[in-house]
């Protein structure tokens, strides 16, 4: 367990180091201040792994350093009980000129284990880099890939009780980043904390029990991931916003305590239905069927380009499928003030019955996926779209169907005998 | 009473506490040894034949070729002698307290990414000079054996003598090596510093050659009471003098102790900088 209180760290910013002696000596003040962390306070238990999301400057990694003790807070407790080691000390120490297992010993040490210990587990650390008989070869004659997959190893193996994960785990080829994941998962279960700080949202909605989004060294919000995602990616599309009226964070009338959703105020959301293609609302759908999704608004301003999106999230806010009126090449008429509108999607749920959530954006002058000149209204998982088997097609594995053909046919060219 | 006395000590206890359950310090020092070395054939044995090739230096050339004699003896090793017994230690010392003065920055990647306990860190450099040392003073040993040197029981003070000045070596080393992480030029001053100390120390000339106002300064030199102590030991065969490595004990502990609220109030700073 991991207990953070009331965590604050200014950085004091010096034109050099000796002015901070001068301030000793002159009592006078010679920096400027500069605050990393303010006021942050959360807790990970045992078996949680808690997300941390944000942009550059944030203070992901000062809370980071702070919690694996480089740097002291200056004001607010932490208390761990048990060692904390983190990715972001992977290879710490290593010697390129020195072998693997040298540098077994000597990063070991570095993370807090005892000499003992290392005896113990080199073996373990060895099969799982698999490494092989490299390990006896300095480390200058590994590719990339092996210093990571031997930097790892030593981590991972180094029993802490809390685990600090910085950005995406890439560590070696995908087969051994599914490796590393599995020993993650292992780690998690066996009452192990873990921090990750990503920008990888997707993964942080994947990884994490909770999340807390940081901006300027304060602590945003604190909630589920999937919340805490859609209110970083509501606020960089805030930054991103280029138009004339200001865009602002608003809460949708399905979920109140989650302000995601952001509008500039100058389009007027009505409402949201879904049919079947006889034009009924209907309250689920079954799989391999087709559906229409109508929106309806009425805007107070002329959208000269207007750009139409949607997005289907599973229950955990994975993205599913997302696309928008300018990647489907569909130039909208102009959108008028004053005249109520609808919007239709119609599209065949190719889904694994599931509930499934529904975003529904507009946005003016599109320039790519999720990016465009003004942002103009964003609601998060406004309705459910819930997907029921259909008693018609086979059930399946997966997310989607890519309905498949399967054959057997005898091969044409048999072996001939003794020709092998 | 005893408790009030172990809380006056604590600033010294608890600098100490960390050290012996602390594996990382020897695990530095070991790699101190094999890094140098490491990819040469002769690995770790070049530690043996740079002390050899430059105590033999030493002793021939000062003692046979040039024929320096100490005044009052008639040895021709006798010179060579004085020289390597109050150089290996200076070397020892000057080491300890260069290197130990550039620690925090020379180990900046670690303690960058790493919690690392500060006042411990130095230690590993005065573990491996001490190896070096010890090496040096046994071949040393070997050498006057085989030159017919007399021993004498004051040899067996050696180690005492060694501790005191490296304790001192590493109350100055840590005490440099805190406000080099604020002003780099402090290195150069140190480097500087040991030179012309080292002139301010008998170890190529003898102490009572020096003018009378020239040994009152030098008396105030705490190098030049440990110097003096191996040249009783080894030259003149007598007990040092106890009275001024006390004095440098003392002194020493006591800045280990400013050392240690000093560290208190820049920690923080230090961790920032690096």
């Amino acid at each position: 367990m991991i207990k953070v209180e009331r965590v604050s760290k200014n950085f004091k910013l010096y034109h050099s180091p000796s002015e901070r002696l001068k301030e000793i000596v002159y009592r006078k003040k010679y920096h400027k201040d500069f605050t990393a962390l303010d006021n942050i306070s959360f807790e990970v238990d045992a078996g949680e792994t808690l997300g941390i999301i944000g942009q550059n400057g944030a203070g992901k990694s000062t809370l980071l350093k702070i919690l694996s003790g480089i740097i002291i807070p200056d004001s607010g407790t932490i208390s761990v009980n048990g060692k904390v080691t983190g990715l972001l000390e992977l290879g710490t120490g290593f010697n390129y000129e020195m072998t693997g297992l040298e540098n077994i010993y000597m990063n070991g040490t570095l993370i807090g284990m005892a000499r003992d210990e290392i005896d113990l587990k080199k073996q373990t650390i060895i099969d799982f880099s698999e490494l092989g008989e490299f390990i006896h070869e300095p480390i200058k004659t590994y590719s990339s890939g092996m210093t990571m997959r031997l930097a790892f190893s030593i981590a991972i193996h180094a029993d802490p009780t809390c685990f600090l994960v910085d950005e995406a785990l890439s560590v070696g080829d995908a087969y051994f980043q599914q490796k590393c994941m599995r020993k993650i998962q292992e780690f998690r279960e066996s009452g192990g904390s873990i921090i990750f700080v990503s920008h990888d949202t997707n993964a942080v909605m994947t990884l994490c029990d909770y999340a807390i989004l940081l901006d300027h060294g304060k602590m945003i919000s604190y909630g589920i991931p999937r919340g805490i995602v859609d209110l970083y990616i509501s606020r960089i599309c805030i930054n991103a916003h280029q138009g004339e009226k200001k865009v602002n964070l608003v809460s949708n009338f399905n979920d109140i305590d989650n302000h995601t959703n952001i509008s500039t105020n100058e389009i007027e959301f009505l409402s949201i239905k879904i049919y079947d293609l006889s034009k009924n609302v209907i309250t689920h759908v079954h799989n391999e069927e087709e559906v229409i999704l109508s929106f309806s608004f009425r805007s107070l301003r002329l959208i000269d380009d207007p750009t139409f999106g949607i997005l289907i999230r599973n229950r955990y806010g994975i993205s599913i499928f997302g696309t928008n009126s300018y990647l489907l090449n569909k130039k909208n008429k102009p959108v008028l003030p004053g005249i109520d509108y609808k919007v239709l999607f119609q599209m065949k749920i190719t889904l694994q019955p599931d509930d499934y959530l529904i975003t529904f954006a507009i946005d003016n002058k599109g320039k790519g996926i999720n990016s465009f000149d003004e942002y103009l209204l964003r609601l998060n998982d406004i309705a459910t779209l819930k997907v029921i088997q259909n008693e018609k097609i086979p059930i399946y594995d997966g997310i989607t169907d890519l309905h498949p053909t399967i054959s057997v046919e005898t091969m044409n060219n048999a072996i001939e005998p003794g020709v092998i | 009473m005893k408790t009030v006395l172990l809380q006056d000590y604590e600033p010294v206890i608890s600098l100490l506490r960390p050290l012996f359950r602390n594996p990382l310090i020897f695990e530095l020092a070991k790699r101190d040894f094999t890094e140098k070395y490491s990819g040469s054939t002769l690995g770790f044995i070049w530690s043996f034949i740079y002390p050899l090739i430059n105590i033999l230096i030493y002793m021939v050339i000062f003692g046979t070729l040039m024929g320096a004699r100490l005044p009052g003896s008639s040895s021709i090793w006798s010179y060579g002698v004085y020289l390597v017994s109050g150089l290996v230690p200076w070397t020892a010392f000057a080491n300890t307290v260069t290197r130990s003065s550039t620690v925090f920055l020379d180990k900046k990647n670690i303690i960058a990414k790493i919690h690392i306990d500060l006042p411990t860190l130095p230690v590993y450099i005065l573990i491996s000079e001490s190896i070096t040392f010890v090496v040096t003073f046994v071949i040393f040993l070997l050498i006057m054996f085989l030159t017919g040197f007399a021993f004498s029981q004051y040899l067996l003070l050696i180690p005492v003598l060694y501790l005191i000045q490296q304790v001192f070596a590493y109350a100055l080393g840590f005490f440099l090596g805190m406000f080099v992480v604020f002003l780099r030029d402090l290195k150069e001053v140190v480097a500087l510093g040991f030179q012309i100390w080292f002139w301010f120390t008998p170890i190529v000339y003898v102490f009572d050659i020096l003018p009378k106002f020239a040994q009152q300064v030098l008396i105030w030199n705490p190098m030049c009471a440990i110097v003096s102590a191996y040249h009783d030991i080894f030259i003149y065969q007598r007990m040092p003098s106890f009275f001024y490595l006390a004095l440098v004990l003392i002194g020493s502990i006591g800045l280990i102790i400013i050392d240690y609220y000093i560290f208190k109030k820049l920690e923080k700073d230090i961790r920032d900088f690096i």
